[in-house]
């Protein structure tokens, strides 16, 4: 399959009835919310999630890791809770298992710290905390992509969606 | 007091709302409608965006809408917000209360599904022991399901089924795809009815477009948008209602409307919370209680058709969607559950990444590989009305404009439960009989209020002494108080409700005018 079409024939997700929120004009997106050890597992997480595939942008080529530095620093506690504790986790396994930080590590190194994503989906979260992390993470680094500008101009689709003004 | 500045005070826009004041201001009777949000215009309140241009990049702002589900980035600002409107409930039992507070309701909102109930929902009691029936039979809200049918313009099929029965349809003569025909055959074979959706046609068929033009147009509609009403007001020395005080929501102003006759069709809980804080309608004791609504299990089934893999979904293969009418406890009797369910399927579309247990290129490749293969359901379940699923006034919490907000009480009990598991068992085996594979499987319902159908709270009756209203919609207490919306059923079955409001508010409205006519009220 060559590359554009392997792009364009990717299905289109965004604004899942599984996210919720609204826009709020103007939003300054300060990144600093995660502490560089954990962003930089994020970055290392979301290229292994959302690879750039021949050309194509991939999680950070769409600024996704960035971007959810952003929007978890305005999310509730719980998952600020969640992605922090993960993030840690994955660098602590990863330096118990090969010494190093889990953006050190190589991805079929990093592909056995992933084994929760590689279990079956099932309706209950998982009970282990880890494991809903990485579900999670999956979710929204895969949105943050898809929904990003450089992904949309990628693959020539708009974007558009009708958009309720707030009231007067 | 001054003279009623008008006949007939309507609270709220949505469905019963518009309908009454349709019917009333066709017969030339004066009304004043006051609703709790702002104006709405499709053409102005709405504009196209990317969603890469979002602040949110279409997660929405985190938190803003803990309880509405159906909240994305694109349509946020629609649904109330819920620090202005809060409410409260146990902390074991959330219950998910969406509210849209502009003109025209949440028929802005709603999913166009436009199902009737039968006598098995009008008369449950007499069928399986449980409850209550409602004062009135099918043949009493069937000449008006019959007008209402062709100002929604419901699309369906006539297959005259005694659980569903038929409407005055735009007829749905669109072909099944060969999945559907799979699905359909398998659903045939093991007894299980099937028919097409019977929806109201047209994204915008809301009582903002189909109802309150024709009201406005006669000259006797006066419409206030942004009026929050506080209470109900009461003639002292007759014991009638003779207004309502309300709050301007931008300038915090107090005032008062008077009419002859108030109707409330605010939308169930909101209905209900305005007589508990009005202290009036109650001499039953049984306002506030008696919350139901259907329990939906979304995506009950995710499952796949296998053969249009690849790209090979197009040339007929997929697309299309189908409903389940109930089908149990009709004629025969189930072990663990009474009464039945509904549900809604689907053919096309590509599942949720979240189904393959898969990332990276992987990931990417399984989502081209089945692209257009879904197979999806969604289960709706009849919630038994019991009294101790009930509404009260919150003794703490006030809303943004200092009126009590309400405590919501209310949890699913084990004959929802075995439904529900009864669903996701059948819809398995129909799709392993169609040839589908499985993605997935389960019987957990959202949480209580999130399909949005809550009902009853006010419910009518014959017996003043244990319903708020008579069989018409009017309060046994206070004669010239009706409450038009959903807060009147008695039991709801499996059906969408709205179809049912707009009938039972037209044929209230009838009968009002009628009595007005006459002067008996």
């Amino acid at each position: 399959m060559k590359r554009r079409h392997f792009v364009g024939s990717i299905p289109f997700l965004f604004a899942t009835p599984e996210l919720f929120g609204q826009a709020i004009g103007n939003i300054q997106q300060i990144p600093g919310f995660f502490t560089p050890p954990q962003l930089a597992a994020l970055r290392h997480l979301s290229d292994i999630v959302v690879p750039a595939i021949g050309g194509a942008p991939g999680a950070l080529e769409a600024g996704a890791p960035e971007f959810l530095d952003f929007l978890v620093s305005q999310s509730p506690t719980p998952t600020k809770n969640l992605y922090r504790t993960g993030l840690d986790t994955l660098n602590a396994r990863a330096s118990a298992k090969y010494g190093k930080a889990f953006a050190a590590i190589s991805p079929e190194q990093a592909d056995e710290l992933l084994a929760p994503l590689r279990d079956a989906w099932t309706y209950e979260e998982p009970r282990d905390p880890f494991a809903q992390f990485l579900r999670h993470a999956k979710a929204d680094v895969l949105t943050a992509t898809l929904n990003s500008r450089e992904w949309l101009a990628a693959t020539k689709r708009s974007g558009n969606g009708a958009y309720w003004l707030p009231p007067e | 007091m001054a003279a009623p500045t008008h006949d007939v005070l309507i609270i709220g826009s949505g469905a019963s709302g518009g309908m009454t004041a349709r019917i009333l201001t066709a017969k030339g009777i004066k009304c004043l409608m006051l609703d709790a949000g702002p104006p709405t215009d499709y053409e102005h309140d709405r504009v196209t965006r990317r969603v890469c241009d979002l602040p949110y990049r279409g997660f929405g702002q985190p938190g803003r809408f803990p309880h509405v589900t159906q909240a994305d980035e694109f349509n946020a600002n629609v649904w109330a917000d819920e620090k202005e409107n809060p409410y409260s409930y146990p902390p074991a039992d959330p219950y998910y209360w969406v509210r849209v507070r502009r003109i025209g309701g949440r028929t802005l909102m709603w999913g166009r599904a436009s199902w009737r109930l039968s006598d098995y929902e009008f008369k449950a009691k007499d069928h399986d022991g449980f409850g209550d029936n409602w004062p009135i039979s099918y043949a009493d809200l069937a000449p008006f399901y019959d007008r209402v049918e062709p100002i929604f313009h419901v699309s369906g099929r006539k297959e005259g089924f005694a659980q569903l029965p038929d409407g005055v349809f735009i007829e749905d003569t669109s072909i099944d795809s060969q999945s559907m025909k799979r699905f359909l055959a398998a659903a045939k074979t093991r007894g299980v009815p099937t028919t097409k959706p019977r929806r109201a046609t047209g994204a915008l068929a809301s009582s903002l477009n189909l109802l309150l033009p024709d009201a406005l147009a006669t000259g006797n509609l006066t419409l206030v948008p942004n009026a929050i009403v506080r209470r109900l007001t009461v003639d002292k020395s007759t014991g009638l209602v003779n207004g309502a005080d309300f709050v301007d929501r931008h300038s915090h102003q107090e005032l008062h409307a008077s009419a002859r006759i108030v109707v409330v069709g605010a939308g169930c809980l909101e209905s209900t919370r305005l007589l508990l804080n009005s202290g009036i309608a109650n001499s039953s004791g049984v306002l506030g209680h008696y919350l139901f609504d259907q329990f939906y299990v979304k995506n009950t089934i995710q499952a796949i058709v296998p053969e249009a893999r690849d790209g090979k979904g197009g040339e007929g293969m997929m697309g299309g969607a189908g409903y389940i009418p109930r089908f149990r406890n009709l004629d025969t009797k189930e072990k663990d559950f009474i009464r039945g369910y509904s549900v809604d399927f689907g053919s096309g579309g590509t599942p949720n990444p979240k189904y393959f247990p898969l990332y990276g290129e992987a990931l990417q490749k399984a989502l081209v590989s089945h692209q257009n293969t879904g197979f999806n359901a969604t289960t709706m379940g009849s919630v038994l009305p019991r009294f101790e699923n009930h509404v009260s006034i919150d003794p703490v919490v006030k809303d943004a404009w200092g009126i009590p907000a309400l405590r919501i009480q209310a949890r699913y009990t084990d004959n929802e439960f075995n439904m529900a598991r009864d669903a996701m068992n059948t819809l398995a085996e129909l799709c392993h009989d169609a040839g589908f594979e499985l993605l997935e499987k389960h019987d957990r319902m959202v949480p209580p209020g999130e399909s949005i159908h809550e009902l009853g709270t006010c419910r009518m009756g014959d017996d003043p002494k244990t319903s708020v209203l008579n069989k018409w919609n009017q309060s046994h207490d206070v004669k010239n108080l009706f409450v038009m919306d959903g807060s009147s059923f008695v039991v709801g079955g499996s059906q969408n409700p709205t179809l049912t409001i707009l009938a039972l508010s037209m044929r209230a409205s009838e009968y009002m005018a009628e009595q007005m006519r006459t002067g008996s009220l």
